[in-house]
């Protein structure tokens, strides 16, 4: 059907782009009604020739056959609608961005859209229900706004916009956490929708969405002009006497549109609009029609796909399997393989945060600091609310054996974590790099999910710190295999990491869209928290850190050169190569260590580094050194936030660390862009 | 002599043994008879169950949500909330003081911390491969053991037994001793629904009230399984119930599948008010109540 429109819309397009397409597009076209139908098959219990029969009999009142008409067609119809949208919105993306690690799910708009919906459904749940595609609007173009300004003209093209969009992604994820674990049972039905879902009821989706989409069509029409010029660079493109600046703004608000509108009608589906243009490009799709016009075909391909497999698995097993984590399952290992070969270690835009200050840190600078240090230690521990009010004394014996474990683990936590920031910024020479972009993270809490799920037990029972200690582990196993074909190129080991949270977030989205009070004990793992940590572990986890963190001093003279250039590196004997490996395994084992005892944290290996150099801390040393004491004390206050900011519950100090953290680091970036 | 001499040796030391070991118990005694005053439960089940048998609990985890989502029975206004139910305050509760705090397995890896605050009895809840009715039953008693009310908690017990044979035979009455079978569903979305299969709360209550599935599900740790709800479409002769609330009735109920289901074409489809689906052992009786006062607003056939 689009087809026909589009070709009848563009008279212009050259012959040669039509060559290459000759068979690629009948073959494909073939491929999605063979796929349409066998869906049909798998959604109806009606014969084919039924089906056919059932198309043209209004009048029957039989619920098979209007099961067919009413859920199984609109259902197939969705996905063909939903998945062209989200391959044209995605090829749309990376075209504007001449950059094919953009889609809307890995530049924020995505979990923007769900933290608008999931605030409007909490504020007002009747609105939510009528007009949640404006919440989900104003929520995806906010968070790609941010996205946009963070990465700059630069970095668009580059791994930037990527790190701030998956910035973005840790950000919105975790106050949409906070939100639902503080709405408990409010939230429940947030989570399927979270998940995707295409099953239908009625035609009234399909209707709402069809107009909607619209946009889609006027995008094939005219997008081709200014995406071809768009690759020559916007110098040539000016040049032919075309400023590009207002197309590209109109193009990429249509390109949301396509997205929050498709949002709002089935769920978060990931990995489609990235894939997709992907693929093309892969199948021969060349010209920048070609390559939009074929998106948007093979999106509807893999999305029915997709669903017609998570249809399948939901009638195998007992459980609903909803159709955006099916999407990512399959997505994940798809994008890792495509890319293998793809990324090079010159994918490094400029991209820097306020740390050059003119500035050296002073011996009485390191006094204020330090004493500054122990009094917001001191005071975290003595300051607490009860049932009488606020408290300032010591605590009772009682209380402090419940209190200290908790206090030193977060500590400690901050202390690694912004070790392993400065290593990681200084390795990968990349200002937004972080612990949590590897994957690391992903990969424990991912292994501690899994086990959870073959031992039957919570997720805080099974096999705890061991599993995700594994995880973590044979995430860097995969890192390191697949960096030493890649000299340990930086945008390889984010590609890692995106796919593996993408990957973590379909598991994750899976165990709760069953919004069973196991859900939540998920949740609260995820926002990790220092609650269930005994003294042992506090103790164990210390010392871990303090040791690894000590090893890594030692190396602080090759990650000063490292941090130079790989020449510079070189020109000094060092074994670049060796070096390397040898900190990111410090690294992975401090994150491993970190996430396993206490869950995930976001944005404090991120930030703790900078405001380090903010202060005057240039050199690695110092910056070692006062980043590890800033992310102490961060990790001491978010602790101390949560436990008394909803008293008698508490907020996991994961959540209250990451909220915290991502804020400053955002205003920190928008100030910096603004100035 | 000499061997009459021994067996009042003999004697005299059994019998300070017998006293030692009579001392012991009787402490022990002493210690289980004193019935705890300051308890803290970390569960709703144990909480209902504690206000049933008339014992108001110092604090209960998330008190707050219990008076929104449980309601029945009701908590008294002094009860203190203990914290969240996954991560209950320790602090808060060291500074409370209880003699006994209540728990469940799922906080297990707590026990140790708990321990250092009080006495610790943990009850069995919701899971996969046991009886979650009978469970609560066994647990509601146990409970009752520890308060010495447990002649109390029995008569409770035969109370809501009677009750509930008298549900049933309102029912049976209503429907000329012809029982329809029965689903019961909870809407998600306007398109999925949970169903509440074996081992969930409101089939141990149609169980109680001979009432058969008309959907069976197998048994899950909640008893509930999410399902798309074209699929109830499979339930041709039963009855569907669903339970409040579901606040998008407009764009489920006027579409032309619904309609054509079989349940809501025979008129076989009802509202069951709000109710607790996953509570302690007497959740199953006001469950039975409500979902009788459902069926009696159809008609039988």
């Amino acid at each position: 059907m689009q087809v026909t429109h589009t070709e009848a819309g563009s008279p212009s397009r050259p012959l040669s782009s039509i060559t290459p397409g000759l068979l690629r597009y009948p073959l494909t076209l073939l491929a999605l009604l063979l796929i349409l139908l066998a869906h049909l098959q798998i959604g109806s219990s009606l014969s084919l020739n039924q089906q056919w029969l059932a198309l043209f009999d209004f009048s029957s009142q039989d619920f098979t056959v209007l099961q067919f008409r009413d859920s199984a067609l609109p259902r197939v119809v969705m996905g063909l609608l939903v998945g062209a949208a989200l391959g044209l919105s995605g090829s749309l993306l990376q075209q504007l961005t001449q950059n094919r690690l953009v889609s809307p799910m890995t530049i924020g708009s995505a979990s923007g859209a769900w933290l608008g919906l999931v605030c409007a459904t909490l504020i007002a749940p009747t609105l939510a229900a009528e007009h949640g595609e404006w919440p989900a609007l104003l929520g995806a173009m906010a968070a790609v706004g941010i996205v946009l300004l963070i990465a700059g003209r630069a970095g668009i093209a580059g791994l930037p916009i990527v790190l701030a969009g998956m910035a973005m992604n840790l950000l919105l994820g975790a106050v949409a956490s906070g939100l639902v674990l503080l709405n408990d049972q409010y939230a429940r039905n947030l989570f399927l929708w979270g998940a995707g879902d295409l099953a239908q009821m009625d035609w009234h989706w399909v209707v709402w969405l069809l107009p909607k989409l619209a946009v889609g069509l006027l995008i094939l029409a005219f997008a081709q002009r200014p995406l071809t010029l768009l690759r020559l660079g916007s110098e040539g493109a000016q040049a032919r006497g075309m400023s590009l600046w207002p197309v590209m703004l109109v193009l990429f608000l249509a390109s949301l549109w396509l997205t929050s509108v498709s949002i709002t009608a089935v769920g978060l589906i990931g990995f489609i609009g990235l894939l997709t243009p992907n693929l093309a490009r892969l199948f021969g799709a060349r010209t920048a029609f070609d390559e939009l016009l074929y998106s948007t075909i093979l999106g509807a391909v893999l999305l029915l796909t997709t669903d017609a497999l998570a249809v399948l698995a939901s009638q195998w097993t007992i459980n609903l399997i909803p159709s955006g984590a099916a999407a990512a399952l399959i997505g994940a290992p798809a994008l890792l393989w495509l890319s293998r070969r793809k990324m090079s270690a010159e994918d490094q835009r400029g991209l820097s945060l306020p740390g050059n200050i003119e500035r050296t840190i002073t011996p009485l600078g390191w006094v204020l600091i330090l004493s500054a240090t122990l009094a917001i230690a001191l005071l975290t521990l003595c300051l607490a609310r009860s049932a009488h009010g606020w408290q300032l004394n010591w605590p009772s014996p009682l209380v402090w054996s419940l209190r200290w474990p908790r206090t030193l683990t977060a500590a400690s936590a901050g202390f690694g974590l912004a070790i392993a920031g400065v290593i990681l910024q200084r390795l990968l020479r990349n200002p937004l790099a972080s612990p949590d972009i590897l994957g690391l993270s992903a990969g424990a809490t991912l292994a501690l999910l899994m086990s959870a799920f073959v031992t039957g037990g919570t997720i805080q029972t099974a096999g705890g710190p061991l599993a995700a200690f594994a995880g973590s582990m044979l995430v860097l196993g995969v890192l390191l295999l697949f960096g030493r074909r890649h000299q340990y190129a930086p945008g390889m080991l984010a590609l890692v990491g995106i796919s593996l949270m993408a990957l973590l977030d379909a598991i994750l989205q899976f165990a709760l869209a069953k919004g069973t009070a196991d859900s939540f004990a998920i949740m609260g793992w995820l926002a990790g928290s220092t609650y269930r940590v005994s003294a042992n572990q506090a103790v164990g986890l210390w010392m871990g850190v303090v040791i690894i963190g000590g090893i890594s001093l030692l190396f602080h003279r090759g990650l000063s050169l490292i941090s130079i250039s790989d020449g510079v590196a070189l020109g000094r004997g060092l074994n670049l190569t060796r070096i390397r490996i040898i900190l990111l395994v410090l690294v992975s084992l401090m994150c491993a260590l970190v996430t396993s005892v206490m869950g995930p944290v976001a944005f404090l290996g991120l930030l703790a580094p900078h405001i380090a150099a903010i202060l005057g801390a240039k050199k690695v040393l110092p910056q070692l050194l006062l980043a590890a004491t800033l992310g102490s004390v961060l990790m001491l206050i978010a602790d101390w936030v949560g436990r008394v900011m909803i008293y008698p519950l508490q907020m996991p100090v994961g959540i209250v660390a990451s909220v915290l953290c991502g804020v400053y680091f955002i205003i920190l970036l928008a100030k910096q862009r603004c100035a | 002599m000499c061997l009459r001499h021994f067996t009042h040796r003999l004697n005299g030391a059994l019998s300070h043994c017998f006293v030692t070991v009579l001392m012991l118990l009787g402490s022990t005694l002493a210690y289980s008879a004193e019935t705890p005053q300051r308890v803290v439960a970390l569960t709703w089940e144990a909480a209902e169950h504690l206000v049933e048998m008339g014992i108001t609990p110092l604090a209960v985890a998330d008190a707050d949500d219990y008076k929104v989502w449980v309601v029945r029975p009701a908590l008294p206004e002094a009860v203190l909330n203990a914290g969240s139910r996954v991560e209950p305050n320790l602090e808060l509760l060291a500074e409370l003081k209880p003699d006994l705090i209540i728990s469940s397995p799922a906080l297990d890896d707590l026990r140790d911390k708990l321990e250092r605050i009080a006495p610790v009895e943990s009850f069995d809840s919701y899971r996969q491969d046991h009886n979650n009715y009978e469970t609560a039953r066994q647990n509601y008693l146990k409970l009752a053991r520890q308060f010495n009310h447990l002649d109390q908690a029995q008569q409770r017990l035969a109370e809501m037994d009677t009750h509930i044979a008298g549900l049933r035979q309102q029912v049976i009455d209503h429907f000329h001793g012809r029982l329809p079978e029965v689903t019961i569903i909870r809407f998600s979305t306007p398109a999925v629904a949970y169903v509440y299969g074996d081992n969930s709360m409101p089939q141990y209550a149609m169980d109680l009230l001979h009432l058969k599935p008309a959907y069976p599900l197998p048994a899950t740790a909640w008893g509930i399984t999410q399902k798309p709800i074209s699929e109830l479409g499979r339930i041709h002769e039963g009855v569907v119930l669903h339970i409040e609330p579901f606040s998008q009735k407009d764009k489920l109920f006027p579409t032309r599948l619904w309609q054509a289901m079989p349940f809501v074409q025979n008129h076989r489809f009802a509202t069951v008010r709000s109710t607790w689906t996953y509570g302690g052992v007497f959740s199953v009786e006001y469950l039975a109540e409500s979902l009788v006062d459902a069926l009696l607003s159809l008609q039988p056939e």
